[in-house]
């Protein structure tokens, strides 16, 4: 009975705009156009455009990369903190809290903060070097180093997310396995590897699903830092899409690739749920 | 009660002076509910004799000091009028892509706006905007000493199609020019201004000092400072706008501009970063005299002689813009305001532009506001202007002119109007910065930026 109202309201704020999306993408709607709304004499041909668009295939493969790298450091960066803060209880609430500092800021800010650090003439990291006598290359407008720029960048933000999950995780882990594995005399190293990872198999798993998801949607960071170049080397697929809907109008276009890039996440949440859902059963 | 001149009140002696009394109150009540009333009424009968009593428009613009003051002005305009402005302002990125949208739609929110480059051609051709043409020759509507004749043709030709209808007048022209912020070090190394490209790069090469001076900076609008270096050299955007939008981006004369412009920005001349650069950034380069040469709008060259943190006000000099062998073409650029085409009050709407952009408002931004690109030629002919814009000994209110309103002008920038340079412009800005951050050589990024620009006018239904 209480099912249906909830599925009508889940229908129109999530379902009615994808249906729309999907048939926006069937026409070739250009806002300076406006006959081009319910033009559809071609349907397929914003997909044949995708198909031939290398510009979007190499955006994919710069997310590949941003994704994986993102992805790999903030769970790493977020289980060893996670580690050393479990420790120390009073500590570790001190530092605990002033690491969830960047997560909270809005992202314009962090955008800003970082952009302030790469910017030569105003950045005092910039300053020191030019005191050592430094030559650093600037890494947002440097093609070698501007996506390691903005996986920094978020990083840095991101991190303490990925850490609060994995603290969570570990405060409710059983004292006694860890107390039964230090009387058979395993190492701290062999503790980790054996006892707390396994356990922490699904919290890691969820913190990289959501980080995964969420660095899809990577954007203020990009926007603000490279405007996805120099060239096109931080360009993902969200902002190319912005690109191409807010710059250029092809509003019809850019809605078709963005049904590709809600199909890509929609496979990719449902293999990883697998992988956990899967996990969990194993234990 | 009864009142005595000292102000004290007393009662009074007896009740026939009481009623007396009271008939007084009675009358003096009336006297004053009339009074009140008249009173109450009186404003809107004032406020009837005005022409716009009761109405209340909606504009919008992006943040900048000429809006500012604009708006702190408005209550001058409804005391004259009785209209009422809403003027909202928004940064310029924001602005543009939310007006965007409310103008694809013909929505009614606003009843003037912006409009200015990039995205006036595209608004202008789109059928976004009002023509302005009619409401600026009515009589009816317009003051006979407003001159719409008296605007530049560089900026007004921005704001117009390629009929040359106008649907934006503008307050505000850039012209590109050269701007040497430490002319002294180009003294102390015996090399005079440069007049043509390739002696600009020879001084670049010679004059720069990495982490004291460096020779060159511009910011990252690329696709608004390299035209000019382009067409310079000979090249062209377009085959023929806007009849034939064929881009040309990989013709020899743009390779050599390309290699031109990215020579300037690479670390022979320009600072580290400088591919991030924006206005302010390039500007505060020039003020610290940290960088020497800046080809951009005047309008963020001019603060160098002005701003009284800038430490080059005596070394500053100005200069047109070096030129090739083609000749000589500074890039032109302009905002205004201009009615959206789905706009519930006109007339209304026109009041206000006028009141905006009339010689008075400019005469007044200019003495007080110390604003110099104004686009009124009667304006920038007078004897204050000049005086405020003789910098360093050099008549800059004359080079000013001379670019905005030099004969050719409407021509040369028509590459502007059209509603797909934002997409063209685009793939110049990547193959610029491909060439800088050493990814490309210039012909292979202006191949890619060709081959990309064609395929993206094409996807906008154009055939080439």
């Amino acid at each position: 009975m209480l099912l249906g109202p909830v599925l009508a309201v889940l229908a129109v704020i999530t379902l009615l705009p994808t249906v729309y999306l999907f048939v926006i993408s069937l026409t070739p709607l250009n806002l300076t156009k406006p006959g081009t709304a319910g033009d559809f004499s071609h349907i397929w041909q914003n997909y044949r455009y995708m198909l031939a668009d290398m510009r979007l295939r190499d955006s994919l493969w710069t997310q590949v990369k941003l994704s994986a790298s993102t992805v790999a450091f903030q769970v790493v960066l977020g289980f060893l903190a996670a580690l050393l803060l479990n420790h120390s209880a009073r500590v570790g609430r001190i530092v605990r809290t002033s690491l969830l500092i960047p997560m909270v800021l809005p992202p314009i800010v962090v955008a800003i903060i970082w952009k302030m650090v790469f910017s030569p003439d105003i950045s005092p990291l910039w300053w020191l070097f030019n005191w050592f006598g430094w030559n650093v290359p600037v890494p947002i407008t440097d093609a070698r180093f501007a996506l390691g720029s903005i996986v920094l960048a978020d990083t840095w933000e991101w991190f303490p997310f990925t850490m609060m999950i994995i603290l969570a995780a570990l405060s409710m882990m059983p004292e006694e396995l860890v107390e039964a594995a230090r009387l058979d005399g395993a190492t701290p190293v062999q503790l980790t590897w054996y006892i707390t990872l396994p356990y922490l198999r699904g919290a890691l798993l969820v913190a990289g699903l959501f980080r995964l998801i969420d660095s899809i949607k990577a954007f203020p960071l990009i926007y603000l830092l490279t405007s996805g170049g120099p060239g096109t080397v931080t360009e993902v697929p969200n902002y190319y899409i912005f690109v191409q809907s807010f710059n250029f109008s092809y509003v019809g276009y850019s809605s078709a690739i963005t049904v590709v890039l809600v199909a890509m996440v929609c496979v990719l949440s449902w293999f990883i749920v697998r992988v956990v859902s899967g996990g969990d059963r194993a234990e | 009660m009864t009142h005595h001149n000292d102000g004290v009140t007393t009662m009074p002696p007896t009740a026939a002076a009481a009623q007396a009394h009271r008939r007084t109150l009675l009358k003096a009540g009336l006297f004053g509910a009339a009074s009140m009333a008249a009173g109450l009424r009186a404003p809107a009968v004032r406020a009837q004799a005005k022409r716009f009593a009761g109405v209340t428009i909606n504009g919008a613009a992006f943040q900048h000091s000429f809006h500012a003051a604009l708006k702190s002005w408005l209550p001058e305009l409804e005391d004259k009028t009785g209209l009422k402005v809403n003027f909202e302002l928004q940064s310029f990125p924001i602005y543009n892509q939310r007006m965007d949208l409310e103008l694809s739609t013909h929505g009614s929110a606003y009843d003037f706006c912006n409009i200015g480059t990039p995205y006036a051609g595209r608004w202008i051709t789109s059928g976004w905007m009002t023509q302005l043409d009619e409401f600026a020759h009515n009589a009816n509507l317009t003051a006979a000493d407003w001159e719409p004749g008296d605007f530049a043709r560089g900026p007004l030709a921005i704001l117009s199609d390629a009929n040359g209808h106008i649907f934006g007048f503008p307050w505000v022209a850039g012209a590109i020019v050269m701007g040497i912020a430490r002319s002294d070090l180009l003294e102390k190394a015996k090399l005079p201004i440069p007049a043509t490209l390739d002696e600009l790069v020879q001084t670049c090469l010679r004059t720069n000092a990495p982490g004291k001076t460096y020779a060159f900076v511009n910011d990252q609008l690329h696709h608004w400072e390299w035209p000019p270096y382009l067409m310079n050299e000979g090249g062209t955007i377009f085959r023929q706008p806007p009849t034939d939008l064929m881009p040309m981006l990989n013709t020899p004369q743009a390779i050599k501009a390309a290699e031109i412009y990215t020579q300037l920005l690479s670390s022979k001349c320009a600072p580290p970063g400088v591919l991030s650069y924006t206005d302010d950034q390039s500007q505060r380069m020039q003020l610290a005299g940290r960088a020497n040469i800046r080809t951009a709008s005047i309008d963020w060259l001019v603060p160098l002689a002005k701003l009284k943190d800038s430490k080059v006000r005596s070394t500053v000099r100005y200069a047109p813009l070096p030129k090739g062998p083609g000749g000589s073409f500074p890039g032109v650029n302009a905002n205004g305001f201009g009615i959206p085409v789905g706009a519930k009050n006109k007339e209304a709407a026109w009041t206000f532009i006028q009141w905006a952009l009339s010689k008075a408002s400019f005469e007044r931004m200019a003495l007080q506001k110390a604003y110099v690109t104004v686009p009124r030629r009667s304006i920038i002919a007078t004897p204050q202007f000049k005086e405020a814009m003789t910098i360093n000994g050099q008549d800059v209110g004359q080079l000013y002119i001379d670019t905005v309103d030099a004969p050719g002008v409407s021509d040369y920038m028509k590459y502007r109007n059209m509603a797909v340079f934002p997409q063209v412009g685009e793939k110049i800005n990547i193959a610029i910065s491909q060439i800088i951050s050493g990814q490309a050589n210039a012909k292979t990024a202006l191949d890619q930026a060709e081959s990309a620009a064609i395929a993206d006018i094409r996807k906008a239904g154009v055939k080439l």
